[in-house]
């Protein structure tokens, strides 16, 4: 016996390849949303692996550093160090802000790290190019997605940073790549207002008489100095000494510093289930209508092409095909454009996966579920073909 | 040496019941030897497809007997249990229209019906080819439908019709779209693959360029049968 | 023909799926997550490390002259701008004498008034003594009584009494007039240093409380460098050193410095120490006082030994190390590391030797399961 959906397939193989290949780029769309899902949520893990840190410690009654904003005084990482169970705390701020280099600008989170050595709470952990940050001023270690390059010179605020290193994939909970400064330029990037409002707070402060009072004449020079100056960070970083656990530290340092603390768990909590708990049921909702679609086009598709051939089906039924036969062919066509698009969406959306702003990320596993889903809505969408070419009446092939 | 001819007696179809009911066949009495072309000819709603599609084993008929070969395979009520495998193998369909299937080649078109069979690919192909040879389409035997002329897909529709050798062959309006000339050679073919398959061809038409050809003709008007001596003009 | 027909058709669908198939496989490889990681390596070697520290100071003035009166008053005048350069001993400016001057002439009236009186007194008293001498002369010749005699004798005494009085007089009010002409001096604003007038903070009319100062001169001669440096790397830092001087407005001309001394006082807020750093000659233009600099602090080149990139360093369960490839498999050496200088080099005191061979960068975070290839430069990175 020979295929006869393979007949079929060959003698309009362009039209067929074709539809597999629309259908292809649909399915390429709907792995590239569950790509988008698995981004963001990588991005969140990255964001926590990336900081190198076993416990947050943020501001009493916060989410933060990321999900709400953190304030700690900078000196409070002493007293935190001196914990039982501290190997290591780092200040840490963050800034999410527009980074101009001339004329463009790229959207980042500025990272303020503690001086110190590689592998300090905060500190890229890895790099691609370049060194870390050696100098305890004006130097940068940017992602490679800012697009910058080594040696290149940007601003933040009124300074400018020399990039030095470029890491890879360091992103925010928000997929913005990140850019490491050192902590004392970042907490001076985050308050220090421009130029102009600090002029404007000068000339207030200057005609406040109670300030500026004759008796006195340095209280106005020590009032203004201390308008400038910013002792603030978002979260100190906490690695802890091995054979403690985190969670008996965390207890400590909330119980006696009476301040906020979230381990590696807890953080991954508020990323994903909070941060990104909206976007991800959007993409979820997306998924969803995308595989409707793309099940209401196959069996569209199929459907279509059955009609095409309700002639030769009521032929082939007359002159004795079986109708599981008939039922074979639909479906093994059906399953046929399935693959086809199935391989084209893969291929189309690993291939533009990199082109999007923001990380996609395809996961195998997600690809095998994407191939099941196509096969089962293939099979599912087949059925309404196989219904209409089994009711056809083999006498329709007689007497027109 | 195949079959017997076909032999239909007191065949009736009514479609509906009670008041509405319609009687579309009321006495058909037919027989048709074996290597005899014969014409069924009636006007538009005569029962001409009725008949056509109770002989083909698409519907079932009220009432009657048909015979084929030694078989009876209707006796106010199917006597045969696989009546898809009946049609397959024991009755021929030529069409109106060629009604190739498109996308299998002039081989397979033709040898699908072995091959549903059971028959293995290789040997249901040389079936087919055997037959292009005696219908003179055997250098098409590799083209696709669409690179026929009209000429040659009827006769590969014929050759369909023929492959299985079946007892009887049931031909609804083959020279329709054919002018005369085609239309004869049709018939002819007809009357030589009846006479060397032994055959039994039943014509339903109302070509008047064919007519004159049959030697026996059953016309059908209101759904009763009567025959008549045809003139058997020999179209050569 | 038809067989011809039949194969391009098969033909252009195979040329069509095979690829397609073909770029499948490729795709599902690549992206997959047991794809190799690239990684580049890098060779231990043996070199000497010149440590630099790298601070952020401002110009200072290491010698500022606030210049203001010593009492309260109205300024008069002031002669000089910011900007301008003056001698030791130059008038800067003027408070207002107020009533000054006319005390001054006051106290000129009483002083000649007590010259005038001590005149009188002396001619007075000269008058006494002739009297007295001659009846004194008269007294011994028995010429006279000797109560009158007695009596000159007694009006001499008051005379040279009245005199004396009167001397004294005179001395007050020289005293008085030269207080008030020193007090009159005491108004000019006096430079004094050479130097550079940096701020006119008062404008004449204006009334100041005594202390107050009106005019600001620095030494331009004496011009240094406040530097903070992180505590963290500040080890080594002290008084002789080279350093490198940029300032903010010549960035990429360095000049050369040293440093003069380092703080006893650390900054303990900002966690950072403090030192003093002079300029080798005196920078022209003058970089004005406040001006941003950074300045890099060379310390005594350390003895060569292993270095590899601070980028190849790396944590690992709390403790510093490098990936080293043994049989193509990463594996983690935990190092001691030592000093480090600004272009990232790292001395190992322990753990590595020259020659062999670390991981620099990798594409993704690496662990002992990875599977890792070795590549020149990692993709995505420009050269």
């Amino acid at each position: 016996m020979i295929s006869l959906a393979g007949r079929d397939i060959m003698h309009a193989w362009g039209k067929f390849v074709l539809t597999g290949l629309g259908l292809g780029l649909l399915i390429g769309v709907t792995l590239s949303m569950a790509g988008i899902y698995r981004g963001m949520v990588d991005d969140a893990r990255a964001l926590l692996d990336n900081s190198g840190a076993d416990l947050w410690v943020v501001q009493k009654d916060t989410l933060g550093p990321y999900a709400e904003p953190s304030s700690l005084y900078d000196d409070l990482w002493r007293s935190i160090r001196g914990m039982p169970g501290v190997a290591r705390a780092a200040n840490v701020t963050y800034l999410t802000m527009q980074v101009r280099q001339g004329e463009w600008d790229v959207r980042a989170m500025v990272t303020g790290i503690t001086a110190g050595e590689p592998g300090t709470p905060g500190w890229p952990p890895y790099l691609v190019a370049g060194r870390q940050i050696t100098r305890g001023h004006y130097e940068a270690v940017a992602d490679i997605a800012t697009g910058f390059r080594l040696g290149d010179q940007f601003q933040i605020r009124r300074n400018h940073y020399t990039v030095v290193g470029l890491t890879r994939r360091m992103v925010s909970s928000n997929g913005d790549p990140m850019i490491f400064i050192p902590l004392k330029d970042a907490s001076e990037a985050q308050f220090l207002k421009d130029n102009d409002a600090i002029h404007q707070q000068r000339r207030r402060t200057v005609e406040t008489p109670a300030f500026n009072r004759p008796g006195i004449p340095d209280l106005l020079d020590e009032v203004i100095a201390s308008q400038s100056t910013n002792p603030y960070v978002n979260a100190v970083l906490v690695q802890i000494k091995s054979g403690y656990v985190a969670s008996d530290v965390a207890d400590s340092i909330r119980r006696w510093q009476r301040l906020q603390v979230y381990d590696r768990i807890q953080m991954e909590q508020i990323l994903v289930g909070k941060l990104i708990a909206t976007s991800a049921k959007q993409i979820g909702m997306f998924l969803v209508i995308l595989s409707v679609v793309s099940a209401a086009i196959v069996a569209f598709i199929i459907y279509t092409l059955t009609l095409g051939k309700i002639r030769e089906i009521a032929v082939l039924k007359l002159i004795g095909t079986k109708n599981r036969t008939i039922a074979g062919m639909i479906l093994q066509q059906a399953i046929a454009l399935g693959l086809i698009g199935f391989v084209v969406g893969k291929i189309t959306a690993t291939l533009w996966a990199p082109i999007f702003p923001k990380y996609v990320l395809l996961e195998p596993l997600d690809s095998v579920r994407g191939f099941v889903a196509v096969v089962i809505i293939c099979v599912l969408s087949s059925f309404i073909a196989i219904r209409a070419a089994l009711k056809v009446d083999p006498a329709e092939a007689i007497g027109g | 040496m195949i079959g017997k001819g076909i032999v239909i007696e007191g065949l009736k179809k009514r479609y509906g019941s009670g008041e509405t009911a319609v009687d579309a066949l009321k006495e058909v009495n037919m027989q048709v030897a074996p290597g005899e072309v014969v014409g069924l000819i009636g006007p538009s709603g005569s029962g001409k497809s009725t008949l056509l599609k109770c002989l083909g084993a698409v519907i079932e008929p009220t009432a009657g007997r048909m015979k084929l070969g030694d078989e009876i395979i209707y006796d106010n009520g199917w006597k045969v249990k696989d009546l898809r495998a009946l049609r397959r193998d024991r009755i021929g369909f030529i069409f109106q229209a060629p009604y190739l299937i498109p996308f299998l080649d002039v081989t397979d078109n033709v040898a699908l019906l072995p091959m549903l069979a059971g028959k293995p690919n290789a040997e249901s192909r040389k079936q087919a080819v055997e037959l292009f040879k005696a219908l003179d389409v055997e250098h098409r035997a590799k083209a696709m439908p669409s690179q026929l002329s009209g000429g040659e897909q009827q006769r590969v529709a014929i050759a369909r019709g023929l492959v299985n050798r079946p007892p009887v062959i049931l031909a609804d309006e083959p020279t329709a779209p054919l002018d005369s000339e085609r239309a004869l050679a049709v018939i002819r073919i007809l009357n030589d693959m009846a006479h060397r398959f032994e055959t039994a061809i039943i014509v339903v038409t109302h070509d008047e360029k064919i007519i004159p050809t049959f030697k026996r003709i059953y016309h059908i008007r209101d759904g009763v049968t009567q025959e008549e001596s045809g003139e058997g003009k020999d179209f050569q | 023909m038809k067989n011809f027909a039949l194969q391009r058709r098969t033909l252009a669908l195979l040329a069509v799926l095979l690829p397609l198939l073909a770029l499948f496989v490729y795709v599902a490889l690549r992206s997959g997550p047991l794809a190799p990681i690239p990684v580049t390596v890098t060779t231990v070697e043996n070199r000497a490390i010149v440590p630099e520290l790298f601070g952020i100071g401002t110009v200072e003035s290491r010698y500022t002259y606030k210049i203001g009166p010593t009492a309260a008053g109205r300024v008069k005048h002031l002669e000089v701008q910011v900007g301008d350069l003056v001698k030791a001993g130059q008038v800067l400016g003027e408070m207002d004498p107020v009533d000054l001057d006319e005390r001054i002439r006051a106290q000129q009236a009483s002083l000649k008034r007590s010259e005038a009186q001590l005149l009188e007194a002396r001619t007075r008293r000269d008058f006494a003594q002739t009297q007295a001498r001659r009846y004194e002369q008269l007294l011994a010749a028995r010429s006279t009584s000797e109560e009158i005699a007695f009596t000159r004798q007694y009006e001499l005494q008051v005379a040279e009494a009245a005199l004396r009085s009167a001397q004294e007089e005179v001395h007050r009010a020289r005293a008085d007039h030269e207080a008030v002409r020193v007090q009159r001096r005491n108004l000019h604003l006096v430079a004094p240093v050479d130097g550079l007038v940096t701020a006119r903070h008062i404008e004449p009319g204006t009334t100041v409380v005594a202390g107050q100062p009106v005019v600001e001169v620095i030494d331009p001669e004496n011009l240094w460098v406040n530097v903070r440096f992180d505590q963290t790397h500040a080890y080594g830092l002290a008084g002789d050193l080279p350093a490198r001087i940029e300032l903010r407005s010549q960035a990429g001309v360095s000049r050369t410095g040293r440093v003069l001394r380092v703080e006893p006082l650390a900054d303990a807020v900002t966690e950072e120490m403090l030192a003093k750093v002079v300029f080798d000659e005196r920078p022209e233009p003058l970089p004005p006082v406040g001006e941003l600099t950074e300045v890099t602090v060379t310390l005594p080149a350390l003895p060569s030994g292993p270095v590899i990139p601070n980028a190849a360093i790396q944590r690992l369960n709390g403790q510093a190390g490098v990936w080293q490839i043994d049989d193509g498999e990463p594996t983690f050496s935990v190092v001691e590391l030592g000093t480090i200088d600004l272009d990232g080099l790292t001395q190992v005191k322990q753990g590595l030797k020259a020659g062999d061979q670390v991981v620099v960068y990798s594409h993704r975070a690496l662990s002992s399961n990875s599977r890792i290839k070795v590549v020149e430069r990692l993709p995505g990175v420009q050269p």
